[in-house]
């Protein structure tokens, strides 16, 4: 078993300010940090597929496609590691908090058509790679004590990277504020 | 002598002895923390592109008169460059990713 307690912290921290301010702090358990991570994954897919849905602009669809086909690589990635590591993903205050926040999310969302849409994803785009880019720099990488599952942080840092900068120029070409 | 030389590599010429043009090189680029790397190579007309994903997400390299299509994890996607020229190309699905390619 590996110590990731701090580091699913730092996530639900980074993504998760009631958890930042101190009002939920659990102690999660390995399995329950596995289900933090494949969450935090499927949270970005689930949105990815009702941008799908919603928006006109090819662009934007093109960026929700990668989002699913991303975060669903990852998942898969993760799903193995856990199972050759025998951990089973425990649900947790954690992931249930941030699904409350994917939930918010989606409630402001759902009003939206047409640019107002398009921005407003790409809004909550920005600022959830910024968060997860975040809490991988400060704690997950440097504090993750097992190889394997350090490795894997690794090789997804460049691709949230990637998704942060896309999702700013996209956002840009949308105009309005 | 000059006479003889020439008539020898006439003859050789005529026989098909002539020396063979280089064969086609594999090159490969490696796809690795969302880049292409090399980032610039030059090739020949006839030359195989591969590209290796070493991501844990998908890929393609794609350009103006070619395409690698989908790039799995772990995979890799080749094309054969037929024309001479200098062209920019992409990863469709991340455009941030771009590169270069001189085929000569």
């Amino acid at each position: 078993m590996f110590r990731t307690t701090r580091s699913a912290l730092a996530l639900a921290a980074a993504l998760l300010p009631a958890a930042a301010a101190g009002q939920a702090t659990p102690d999660l358990s390995d399995p329950e940090v596995a289900h933090v991570a494949v969450t935090a994954n499927s949270i970005d897919i689930d949105l990815a597929r009702f941008a799908e849905g919603r928006t006109r602009n090819a662009e934007v669809r093109g960026f929700a496609q990668t989002m699913e086909r991303d975060h669903g690589a990852v998942n898969t990635q993760a799903a193995a590691l856990a199972g050759r590591l025998g951990v089973t993903p425990a649900d947790n205050d954690v992931s249930r908090s941030l699904q409350q926040g994917a939930a918010s999310a989606r409630t402001a969302l759902a009003p939206l058509h047409g640019v107002a849409f398009d921005r407003a994803y790409m809004d909550r785009e920005i600022a959830y790679h910024q968060a997860v880019l975040n809490a991988l720099d400060s704690l997950l990488i440097p504090t993750t004590e097992n190889a394997e599952l350090r490795g894997l942080l690794e090789q997804v840092r460049p691709a949230v990277a990637a998704h942060l900068e896309h999702a700013r120029r996209l956002r840009a070409s949308l105009g309005g504020a | 002598m000059r006479t003889l030389l020439a008539g020898l590599l006439t003859l050789a010429t005529a026989s098909g002895c002539r020396p063979a043009a280089p064969a086609p090189t594999v090159h490969v680029v490696e796809i690795s923390g969302m880049r292409f790397v090399p980032e610039s190579l030059t090739v020949a007309v006839g030359d195989t592109v591969r590209w290796v994903d070493r991501d844990i997400v998908p890929h393609t390299a794609t350009a103006s008169g070619w395409d690698t299509g989908a790039i799995l994890p772990g995979d890799t996607g080749s094309v054969v460059i037929t024309a001479p020229g200098e062209v920019e190309y992409r990863c469709t699905m991340h455009p941030t990713m771009t590169a270069r390619l001189a085929a000569r």
